[in-house]
């Protein structure tokens, strides 16, 4: 106490600087923490908004050069051979060939004339009542 | 087109706030208060602050200022707080701590706000000049005879005779 009481004249205003009251650690932790929390909110909507305006910004311009279109036009190609390298095929049958031909069953046999096939067999048609197929009787 | 963030870098910033706000109401709960609704004040009105104008540490003092002149004027740090603290058998620095915010509290308003600015806050005499609205050559004048005041309160004379026409600036 003496001691500053000697030193006071030269150098109060050291004093005054070296002493000035510190907040206490707890303070300054809260305050930091809310400072730093709401910089991250107001970060997190600016970057949004940037991105937002560099989208609009982007889509204005090629659709002034009517790159939209081409753009469409490019993406569906894509999205076509995309398609078609991703599909999967199901297994191919060949329905006519060499292999098919000789080992296909046996092909029924035509029925005679007057027959027609009726549950695997051929049978005669009847002929209907008064109804006459003979060939008129040539008369020169 | 993007804004300078006044609250960057926070801590120094708090701790200049409180050194400011705790000459100028005494150290303690109040001077927590004070800060804590300094930066609650300024996160509210950050996009007013405009780096052209002045450093982020002179426009949160401007915030704490306005905040102690909304609050009820505080007790006066008096003598008998040391005399109490002797009987506490603190160490040497508190003391000379205890004894500096004792002067300091004795202090007019207006020399204390000054001391507070300066060697609190740590602003020079231009930026609490631009704060106050006075030249410069008066802060330092002012500054001056509040530390010839407060050299008085130290030694326990009477202090250096406060004209009013100081006393009112």
């Amino acid at each position: 106490m003496r001691s500053w009481r000697r030193n006071r004249e030269t150098g109060l205003e050291a004093e005054l600087r070296a002493n000035r009251p510190e907040p206490s650690r707890e303070l300054v932790h809260q305050l930091e923490a809310r400072v730093r929390q709401d910089g991250r909110q107001a970060r997190g909507s600016f970057r949004l908004a940037f991105v937002s305006a560099i989208a609009v910004g982007v889509l204005a311009a090629l659709g002034s050069v009517g790159g939209l279109g081409y753009a469409a036009t490019g993406a569906g190609q894509a999205v076509a051979k995309a398609t078609r390298i991703v599909h999967v095929h199901g297994v191919t049958q060949v329905h006519k060939s060499a292999a098919r031909d000789q080992y296909a069953p046996t092909p029924k046999r035509k029925c005679r004339k007057g027959t027609k096939r009726v549950k695997g067999k051929c049978k005669r048609i009847k002929k209907a009542k008064g109804v006459n197929f003979r060939r008129p009787p040539f008369t020169g | 087109m993007f804004r300078v963030d006044p609250l960057a870098n926070p801590e120094p910033l708090i701790r200049r706030v409180y050194s400011y706000v705790a000459y100028r109401v005494g150290d303690g709960p109040d001077a927590e208060d004070i800060t804590s609704e300094t930066f609650e004040r300024a996160l509210r009105y950050k996009k007013s602050y405009d780096s052209t104008k002045g450093e982020p540490a002179a426009w949160l003092i401007g915030i704490a200022r306005r905040c102690i002149e909304g609050r009820p004027p505080s007790p006066e740090l008096s003598s008998e707080h040391l005399e109490a603290a002797d009987h506490r058998d603190l160490e040497d620095d508190a003391l000379r701590r205890l004894a500096l915010s004792a002067a300091v509290g004795r202090l007019e308003e207006r020399d204390r706000d000054l001391i507070a600015l300066r060697y609190g806050a740590d602003l020079t005499a231009r930026q609490i000049a631009e704060l106050q609205g006075a030249k410069t050559n008066a802060i330092e004048v002012a500054l001056h005879r509040a530390l010839a005041r407060l050299r008085a309160h130290i030694e326990g004379s009477d202090p250096e005779p406060v004209r009013k026409s100081q006393a009112g600036r």
